[in-house]
């Protein structure tokens, strides 16, 4: 054992040395486990949203001019669950290659309105808002138009990407 | 300084500090010193296996049609799930190794020996603890392995004279292995033997401290290296 006077007292003693090594090792260990847990943890903030796009069916079977209200199910992937979902929506295009898809909701409170042939009009039952083949409010409480869905063709098929959520125009 | 003197002065904090952190323990040398750490190590791999399990608990459900698929996903599409995973799965493993090695340091060093007996004594069911989390724990993956590791380990349970029967039907849950085994095998794993061993291992590490760590035995013949 040395002791610590004169010019040894400037040397790193053996005991600090390996506290200090001791302390930077946990300290690292700590940093990746610790670092690495967090990592795991917060890791759902920064997962983007799977782009599922649902196909609709072909191009060629939409009518020109005339919504047609299409039937589709959405299978979602739910972390290890994959759920099913009955959902619809309204294709509109006046050439067969520009496609609008609407969200079949009402923007007032959600009812499911329907095409009115005779009015060339949406109408929704639940509170009379009427919104026009654009999907423009025309009467009624709606606060904005129709929803619509990102929409893409890719061979001969009509894709959208139906979203949950309301998303503003 | 002023809030350490602040903190101390109302917690003790530098008296437990040095109770626990600069107690006196006994001078070995050589490969002898290293025996020592086993505990300590046993207690680091049970801290990694804590914090792992809890983050693995929040992408598991202990359901048979869910349980695979969610270990999958842990596996695949969590960031580092399968890293927290195999920190999780290896330090089962270490945990089981450093605990027996532990024991075995205290038995060829008869550091069981009066005063101590009651840490042993704890001991004893420390170990029991790691052995059931390594058996409640196996079964959670729920592949093939898992499924039929778990029947043997209840079958054995009803070989048991008289009472085999009854102790295989505690553990399964029913008269077959399935869901009820699998929700139940999960309760033990992360409920009931962690709040258990959080007991035991405080009980434990209270004894070591209050007695002392033990001399080597015959301590002028591993002097050297
Ligand atoms: C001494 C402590 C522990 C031991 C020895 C242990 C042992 C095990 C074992 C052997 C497995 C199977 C691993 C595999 O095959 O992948 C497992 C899985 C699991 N453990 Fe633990 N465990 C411990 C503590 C904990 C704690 C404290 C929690 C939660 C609070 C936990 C949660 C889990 C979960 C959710 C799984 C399933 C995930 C998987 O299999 O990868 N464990 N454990
Ligand atoms: S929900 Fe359609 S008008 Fe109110």
């Amino acid at each position: 054992m040395e002791k610590e006077t004169g010019q040894d007292a400037l040397k790193v003693s053996r005991r600090s040395f390996l506290g200090w090594a001791a302390g930077l090792m946990g300290a690292a260990i700590a940093a990746i486990l610790g670092g690495s847990g967090f990592g795991y943890f917060i890791s759902p903030a920064f997962k983007k949203r799977e782009e599922d796009w649902v196909n609709l069916g072909r191009v060629d079977q939409i009518r020109l001019g005339v919504p047609t209200k299409a039937e589709f199910t959405v299978r979602k992937r739910d972390a290890w669950m994959t759920t099913e979902r009955r959902s619809s929506a309204w294709i509109l295009t006046s050439n067969g290659k520009d496609f609008t898809v609407f969200d079949p909701k009402c923007t007032h409170l959600g009812c499911p309105y329907r095409w009115d042939e005779a009015t060339k009009k949406f109408l929704c039952p639940c509170h009379a808002a009427v919104f026009d083949v654009d999907g423009s409010v025309v009467k009624g409480p709606p606060p904005r138009p129709l929803d619509r869905y990102p929409v893409k063709v890719s061979s001969g098929r009509i894709l959208i990407l139906p979203l949950n959520e309301q998303r503003k125009t | 300084m002023r809030a350490w003197t602040w903190i101390n002065e109302r917690t003790g904090a530098g008296k437990i500090w040095e109770a626990l952190f600069a107690r006196k323990i006994p001078e070995a040398k050589g490969w002898v010193a290293w025996l020592y750490t086993l505990g300590s190590a046993s207690l680091f791999v049970f801290t990694i296996q804590a914090v792992t399990g809890a983050l693995l608990a929040m992408n598991y459900v202990p359901s048979p049609d869910h349980a695979h698929d969610s270990i999958r996903f842990i596996e695949s599409q969590v960031f580092l799930g399968s890293f927290i995973r195999g920190l999780h799965h290896w330090g089962a493993t270490f945990m089981v190794v450093l605990v027996a090695l532990h024991m075995l340091r205290v038995y060829f060093m008869a550091a069981y020996k009066y005063p101590r007996e009651a840490t042993w004594l704890v001991g004893v069911v420390l170990f029991l603890l790691v052995m059931g989390f390594s058996f409640t724990g196996y079964l959670l993956p729920w592949d093939q392995k898992a499924y039929w590791a778990t029947m043997v380990g209840a079958n054995i349970a009803g070989q048991a004279p008289a009472l085999g029967s009854y102790l295989a039907k505690i553990l399964k849950g029913g008269e077959d292995l399935g869901a009820a085994t699998l929700a139940r095998f999960y309760s033990l794993h992360v409920l009931v033997l962690p709040m258990t061993i959080a007991v035991a291992i405080l009980a434990h590490l209270f004894l070591v401290v209050w007695h002392g760590i033990s001399e080597p035995p015959l301590k002028e013949s591993n002097k050297g290296d």
